[in-house]
């Protein structure tokens, strides 16, 4: 076991576990959804769960587990020692770290716990803590640490436990129910009934001990399909309590609300934990603790003030219950001081126990040092975070030449324009069919000219056939997932019979990296690429993905590494894009549908294949948001549901809400009758249009945002407890959520009919509305009026928000336009801003070339101050925007005095401006015409 | 000509506009230079209470709520309906319409043109539009468009020559088929004379016939029926009975062998729908598949409630065995003259009571049976009440027959010709000339066919047969608005013709398949293009003769213009 907390205040515990057992009931539930197993149908779900109600309803219970004193050794920051378990007669020690144990089957994988997920899932923010001190008496030792030694870790010895305190308070126990548990190494002993042959005696049979069910223990079979477990059953398991913490977040992929939901009874309850296992699930269910694409096994506690949080580093298929306990200290006090504990119980199949803790205290702190470690989402091309047209499929060149051009006509703005699989000669990926898509380049070409991309999708399945050259180099270079018996793996997918590539091993990235180049894969360079099916989904394996038992590089089995097997995927694109060809260094683009801790560094999720419902649409933002707390903000769903026909209101408002998701693309079946957004007709289109260019104006907000995640890792959108922690009765609310730092409050309309929204108001600070300045002030609810034509969005005093409001055909050709630069006036009178930029698309970043501006509007004066720190290309860069400015700074909430004014001195010059006075409930404004003032340089704008 | 979006040309210019080129803003057309032409102050177009000095025209900043102050940058484009509603354009917003057509582009050496105001200075060189490249003139982030107008012009101006030409051949190709199916219909008005000719006279044939029938019958009334010999009539019907019962026994035998290729079928059928049960891709989330499986599911449950018919089975055997002395019906006893045996006629009906019992109620039975069966199937006819006739009369009705049949033959021909005559084939029935021919197009992974006012059909390279896409169900009109090509290839923009084609082949998991077919004009019959514009839902579009009008040109200028 390893504790650990970053940021750099951190520290670590590893423990060595020697010995376990466990002992096990058998609980019945039924089996509930067809194709995916519910916990009951999971052997180590099943049994954990069991060992959790034995805890529960043994009053004497204690946890097996205890640390040995004399083993505890202090150096630099790491605690080390070894915990003992009391064992039983039946119990063997535990030589699996040693290799000291034999496998079944002949099984010639490594006999190891996992221990490589950190490899592909940290970045960062390991090194160790110069200030952190131990002391230690009989029952415990203190580990102090953290900022001014505000935090501290209270292990007990026996039973093994840890209390998290920040300032000498506890917010996160470690075994405080005693449900830790690891599932020892032991020999199978066969008790199977033999075959009783005529005439013989019945052989006497081993008799299983009192209280054990080995019944999932060894072989364990789903949908027809038998996991041959070779190393038996070695799962692992801790609870951890979060006292006094009401809510929990987190631990995405799931369809449901963002403050998550218990899953062992109370209002509401899911019946089953939350899962972590990839898969794709088709038509998945709304509000389910069901499994999805991906799994982030990060969860965040919130209660008043006070943010905390852990990663449970495992990527095997993992399982969390979650049970939230109210207890009042002074029945008197009619629930004044009641407070609720959040209890969380996570078991994995296999690896080790691996857990960091942060202490937070704020979500930020909490976001930042998660992102510190697993890293921060990357900084994207800027196409990238515009407007994507997708269907599964475009059906020739000509088709999407077609499509390119009437978008342009209808004066109507997108970037990207996708390919699903059908592009492709019979779903071989890197080849084109040669029948629809006889010129590649053609196609290419006439979308460069509007600075518009493409994106190809390339699946991690090979398909299997002669005369096709990426799979008889996969199958010679012995570059493929093997199955249980050391043979090439071979499973169903798209193109039929197909392999399945092995990104853990480095051979086979820098096998990939080559297939990219533009001598292997006939493009130009504004192809980017899509992986999907990357759980990776196989449609005859069992739960549609692989089987457990399937060996990965250095003999790692599957079990251990899947959830983990999407980002090695992605990572292999990651890196042959990077530089297609030699010296042609870009920013990737790649989208995954399935994910771990660390793929935010790689590109963009999507939410899956989503219905074209209602009930779809209201899904999107929370599991966006919730996605976005997690680390991985560039998150969208596709915008008018995968499957079925929207109903052209609903595509409509799908669009609106679209417009504020990080990953905003149209997506759809192949069933489903074509929606491009010209084909709607007025008054949708129009609306739709308007929707697109809104994304478009904001853009400069969008991309400061993303650029913002990249360096601290806050999300994108930001729900209102992590811009309020302090507002506890609106913890749970994930239906509205600010723009980045852009103080834009959006809460776009996701129900049928609906024609108004009431939009909760955390503080005391003025509100407009974003499109006619409608004033809203005061905490609570407030009503704004949503017809299909207008997004519910208010923008926040306080704030500057950069925009650039002329229309083009691509974010690309906006490059060069000015900028309009909303000043809305808070309560103070101020407001303040910032404004990210750089070229979108290379590096070059890294060295200086950006621009980064911090614009403060303060006692009647406006100015752009630097923000950045000078580097090798700054200089450059801004001479190439020197031509770039600020085209009008509009004020909102402008004093009245300023009805007189004709200008405002800018330096030495002047520029006009008009004023607008207060009408009816909708607030003055004043607009500067044309200050000319650079956007890479400081300026004052006086008046 | 048009080649993309928002594009205008302007065909003709006086000379008197053009001279006050030199003093024109950026961007402003001949036609706007009026409002352009004051040195000391400048009127918003639109809104004449806004007035502003000639420095704010161009100065990248926009000022008039109708955009007129700057007609040479990209300033005023966020005034648009499309662009979100803002405080800075609610005066416009509702209504918000530019007053100037786009950036004037003067293209020298080529024809003027306006280009929207939103591709101005984004760094793209349009030189569809602007040839001249003055769209790009501040030159944004080092763009450079050098003016390409006489190249482009030379090439549009040779490429016109040749449009123009085949515009011209269209039009005298499509006067050919005018006068080609003028001639089609004169022919058909002519077989019509001629049938209606012949009816007349073959009707008149008819009558006679009918008269001379109705004589012969009339006379044969009267003769007594005698029988034909002593003591023969039983041989007679055995004779007929087996002769009878052998055609029955072959019928049976017909329908067996049919009966059991078409169990081998069913079987094959639900082996390969068994087969696809197992190996269908469950992710593939297909409605169709799901319902086509599910239904699979239920019929495989209830087939095991078919009845086992083996029993049947050798009865039908037995009885297909030829009659012999000891199986069936011996007929060698009743063949075989009986002189004694005069027996009333009558029995002979009640043949079966002579024969063995046990034989005989089977044979009643299932002769009953079969009989009925084959009758009600439409495969024996019932002419169990035909009496016997004389020669004479059935001559004399066959003839009557004959020339009756001839006369309905003939009108109904005439009934085809006269619809056909009454049918709609296009303006001046132009199509008439072109039924049953047929136009095809390689396009991608199939081939497409098209025949007129016949069917259209597609045929995948990848193998398969032909798809029926549609058939010829009526004509339309529809507004479309395309690109044409520089080969003068494509719909263009406006009313056009289209031919409904309707109920073709049924999609799986989706409707008939059905084609709009969509007619430009061209100087030969081509298919230009195939699109699935929605799941079986084709639209082709296709260039013909037959839908050409003089004075192509001016119609297309025009409506560009309204788009603007």
């Amino acid at each position: 076991m390893r504790v650990s907390s970053p940021p750099s205040y951190q520290w670590t515990a590893l423990f060595v576990l020697l010995s376990a057992f466990c002992t096990l009931f058998t609980p019945a539930v039924s089996v509930k959804y067809e194709n995916f197993k519910t916990c009951d149908q999971a052997g180590f779900c099943k049994r954990n769960r069991a060992y959790a109600d034995e805890a529960a309803a043994t009053s004497s219970w204690k946890a097996p587990f205890a640390l040995a004193p004399d083993t505890l050794s202090w150096k630099n920051g790491q605690l080390k020692g070894t915990i003992l378990k009391t064992i039983n007669t039946i119990g063997e020690t535990e030589k699996r770290q040693k290799g000291e144990i034999e496998l079944r089957h002949n099984s010639k994988v490594r006999k190891e716990r996992y221990n490589e997920v950190e490899s592909w899932a940290i970045v960062g923010g390991l090194g160790l803590s110069r200030n952190a001190a131990e002391s230690r008496d009989a029952e415990k030792t203190t580990v102090t640490y953290g900022p001014d030694g505000k935090f501290e870790a209270v292990i007990t010895f026996a039973p093994f436990g840890i209390d998290f305190k920040r300032d000498s308070a506890t917010q996160i126990k470690f075994n405080d129910r005693g449900l830790i548990n690891i599932e020892q190494w032991r020999p199978k002993i066969d008790r199977g009934v033999p075959e009783k042959k005529e005439g013989e005696e019945e052989t006497p049979v081993p008799e299983v001990p009192a209280g054990e069910d080995e019944s999932t223990w060894w072989d364990e079979s789903f949908g027809g399909q038998t996991d041959s477990k070779p190393k038996g059953p070695e799962s692992v398991s801790l609870d951890i309590t979060f006292p006094g913490y009401e809510h929990v977040f987190g631990i995405p992929e799931h369809a449901g609300p963002l403050s998550l939901r218990e899953t062992r009874g109370g209002t509401g309850a899911h019946t089953d934990p939350y899962r972590l296992y990839n898969a794709d699930v088709f038509e998945y269910i709304m509000d389910s603790s069901m499994t999805l694409y991906g799994a982030i096994p990060f969860m965040q506690a919130q209660k008043k003030d006070s943010t905390v949080g852990v990663f449970w580093m495992n990527a095997a298929e993992t399982w969390i219950d979650i049970i939230k306990e109210k207890e009042a200290h002074n029945p008197l006090s009619l629930g004044i001081g009641s407070k609720t504990d959040t209890k969380t119980h996570w078991f994995s199949e296999s690896g080790l126990i691996d857990v960091f803790v942060f202490l937070g205290p704020t979500p930020k702190d909490v976001t930042k040092a998660y992102g510190e470690l697993t890293g921060y989402t990357q900084l994207p091309q800027e196409f990238a975070i515009a407007y994507h047209q997708c269907r599964w499929n475009y059906n020739s060149d000509e088709d999407v030449k077609d499509v390119d051009r009437k978008m342009s006509k209808h004066q109507i703005p997108y970037d990207v324009i996708w390919l699903d699989i059908e592009y492709t000669d019979e779903k071989k990926y890197f080849t084109w069919d040669p029948l629809t898509f006889t010129n590649p380049i053609g196609m290419l070409e006439q979308l460069d000219k509007s600075d518009r991309k493409l994106v190809a999708i390339i699946d991690p399945h090979i398909k299997n056939t002669d005369n096709y050259p990426v799979v008889s180099e996969l199958k010679s270079k012995d570059l493929a997932v093997h199955n249980k018996d050391g043979n090439i793996y071979e499973g169903w997918c798209w193109p039929g019979s197909s392999h399945w590539i092995d990104c853990f091993n480095p051979a086979a990235i820098k096998w990939w990296i080559g297939l990219f180049k533009y001598s292997a894969f006939t493009s130009l360079p504004n192809l980017f690429i899509w992986n999907d099916m990357n759980e990776p989904s196989v449609f005859n394996g069992p739960e549609t993905t692989m089987p457990k038992d399937n060996i990965h590089h250095d003999n790692w089995e599957h079990r251990d590494v899947h959830n983990l097997n999407g980002l090695t995927f992605v990572n292999a694109t990651y890196q042959a894009m990077l530089e297609r060809k030699k010296g042609e260094i870009r920013r990737p683009f790649v989208l995954t549908r399935s994910f771990y801790a660390g793929s935010q560094r790689m590109g963009a999720m999507w939410t899956g294949d989503n219905q074209a419902n209602w009930d779809h649409l209201a899904a999107g933002f929370p599991m966006i948001i919730n996605n976005g707390i997690s680390g991985f903000p560039f998150a969208g769903a596709d915008v008018g549901g995968f499957f079925g026909n929207p109903e052209k209101d609903l595509l409509t408002r799908w669009y609106q809400a679209g417009a504020f998701y990080p990953f905003f693309r149209g997506h759809a079946h192949i069933d489903t009758r074509r929606r491009e957004p010209y084909l709607a007709g007025e008054p949708y289109t129009g609306i739709i249009t308007q929707a697109l260019r809104l994304r478009y104006a904001l853009l400069p907000a969008w991309y400061t945002a993303f650029h913002e995640a990249s360096v601290n890792g806050t999300p994108i959108l930001r729900p209102h407890y992590f811009v309020y922690p302090s507002d506890e009765s609106a913890f749970a609310i994930d239906d509205q959520f600010f723009v980045g730092s852009t103080g834009l409050l959006a809460k776009p309309v996701v129900t049928e009919g609906a024609t108004s929204v009431d939009i909760y108001i955390p503080d005391s600070e003025v509100y407009y509305d974003y499109f006619d300045f409608e004033k809203y002030q005061g905490q609570g609810h407030k009503t704004v009026q949503a017809p299909l034509e207008k997004i519910p969005l208010l923008m926040q005093g306080g704030h500057i928000i950069p925009r650039k409001d002329r229309p083009r055909r691509s974010s690309g050709l906006m490059k060069w336009d000015p900028y309009t630069l909303v000043v809305v006036l808070g309560n103070e009178g101020t407001a303040s801003g910032k404004l990210y930029v750089d070229d979108g698309e290379t590096f070059d970043y890294q060295t200086g070339a950006f621009i980064h501006r911090s614009f403060n509007f303060k006692n009647g004066v406006l100015a752009s101050s630097n923000l950045g720190t000078k580097g090798k290309l700054t200089d450059k860069y801004i001479k190439t925007m020197k031509n770039v400015g600020v085209e009008r700074v509009v004020i909102v909430g402008a004093p009245k005095e300023w009805a007189s004014k004709a200008s405002v001195k800018v330096g030495g010059a002047e520029a006009g401006i008009e004023f607008h006075a207060e009408e009816g409930g909708k607030a003055a404004w004043a607009v500067v015409k044309n200050p000319k003032v650079a956007i890479g340089e400081d300026w004052k704008i006086e008046f | 000509m048009r080649q993309i979006d928002a594009l205008v040309l302007i065909g003709t210019l006086s000379t008197s506009i053009l001279a006050a080129e030199s003093s024109r803003p950026r961007g402003v057309g001949p036609e706007y230079a009026k409002f352009y032409k004051s040195t000391d102050s400048f009127t918003c177009i639109s809104n004449p209470s806004i007035k502003l000095s000639p420095s704010q025209i161009n100065d990248d900043y926009c000022d008039c709520p109708d955009g007129s102050d700057e007609p040479g940058t990209s300033a005023c484009t966020y005034i648009s309906t499309l662009s979100p509603p803002q405080p800075l354009n609610a005066a416009t917003s509702k209504n918000a319409s530019l007053a100037l057509p786009g950036f004037y582009c003067k293209n020298k050496g080529h024809t003027p043109s306006y280009i929207p105001h939103t591709y101005v200075n984004d760094g793209v060189c349009d030189y569809e539009i602007c040839c001249d490249g003055s769209d790009e003139w501040a030159g944004v982030g080092s763009t450079k468009c050098e003016d390409k107008c006489k190249e482009i012009g030379k090439e549009w101006r040779k490429l016109d020559e040749i449009r123009q030409k085949s515009a011209r051949a269209a039009l005298q190709k499509k006067a050919q088929l005018v006068k080609e199916a003028a001639a089609l219909r004169a022919g058909v008005q002519s077989n019509i004379g001629k049938l209606q000719a012949e009816i007349q006279v073959q009707e008149a044939k008819a009558a006679e016939l009918k008269r001379v029938y109705e004589e012969v019958e009339r006379r044969e009334r009267g003769k007594v029926v005698k029988s034909a010999g002593k003591g023969s009539k039983v041989t007679v019907l055995a004779g007929l009975a087996k002769a009878r019962v052998e055609e029955l026994r072959n019928a049976l035998t017909g329908i067996v062998t049919k009966r059991d290729t078409l169990k081998e079928r069913v079987a094959k059928l639900e082996t390969i729908l068994a087969t696809f049960k197992e190996e269908r891709n469950p992710n593939f989330n297909d409605e169709g598949v799901k319902r086509a499986v599910q239904a699979w599911e239920d019929y495989a449950a209830n087939k095991g409630a078919e009845a086992d018919d083996s029993a049947e089975d050798r009865d039908i055997e037995s009885i297909s065995k030829p009659d012999s002395e000891s199986e069936g019906i011996n007929w060698a006893e009743w063949e075989t003259e009986d002189e004694e045996s005069d027996v009333e006629a009558h029995l002979v009906y009640k043949f079966e009571e002579y024969l063995p019992a046990p034989v005989r109620t089977w044979v009643h039975q299932r002769l009953t049976d079969l009989r009925i069966l084959l009758i009600e199937n439409g495969i024996l006819a019932d002419n169990a009440n035909s009496g016997s006739e004389s020669k004479a009369v059935s001559d004399a009705r066959s003839a009557y027959q004959t020339v009756n049949d001839e006369v309905g033959t003939k009108q109904a021909s005439l009934g085809e010709l006269e619809a056909d005559l009454t049918k709609d084939y296009g303006t001046d029935d132009i199509f008439r000339a072109l039924k049953d021919t047929c136009v095809s197009k390689d396009s991608g992974e199939y081939e497409y066919e098209l025949c007129w006012l016949g069917g259209t059909k597609q045929k995948s390279k990848k193998g398969g047969g032909n798809t029926g896409m549609g058939n010829f169900v009526r004509f339309d009109k529809i507004y479309v608005d395309e690109e044409v090509g520089a080969d003068g290839k494509g719909l263009g923009q406006g009313e056009r013709t289209v031919l409904m084609y309707e109920n073709g082949q049924h999609c799986w998991n989706g409707p008939n398949r059905q084609t709009t077919v969509v007619l430009a004009c061209a100087e030969t019959d081509e298919i230009w293009k195939v699109q699935e514009q929605e799941k079986c839902m084709y639209r082709m579009d296709v260039g013909t003769p037959t839908v050409c009008e003089k004075e192509v040109r001016s119609q297309g200028d025009k409506a560009s213009k309204d788009e603007l």
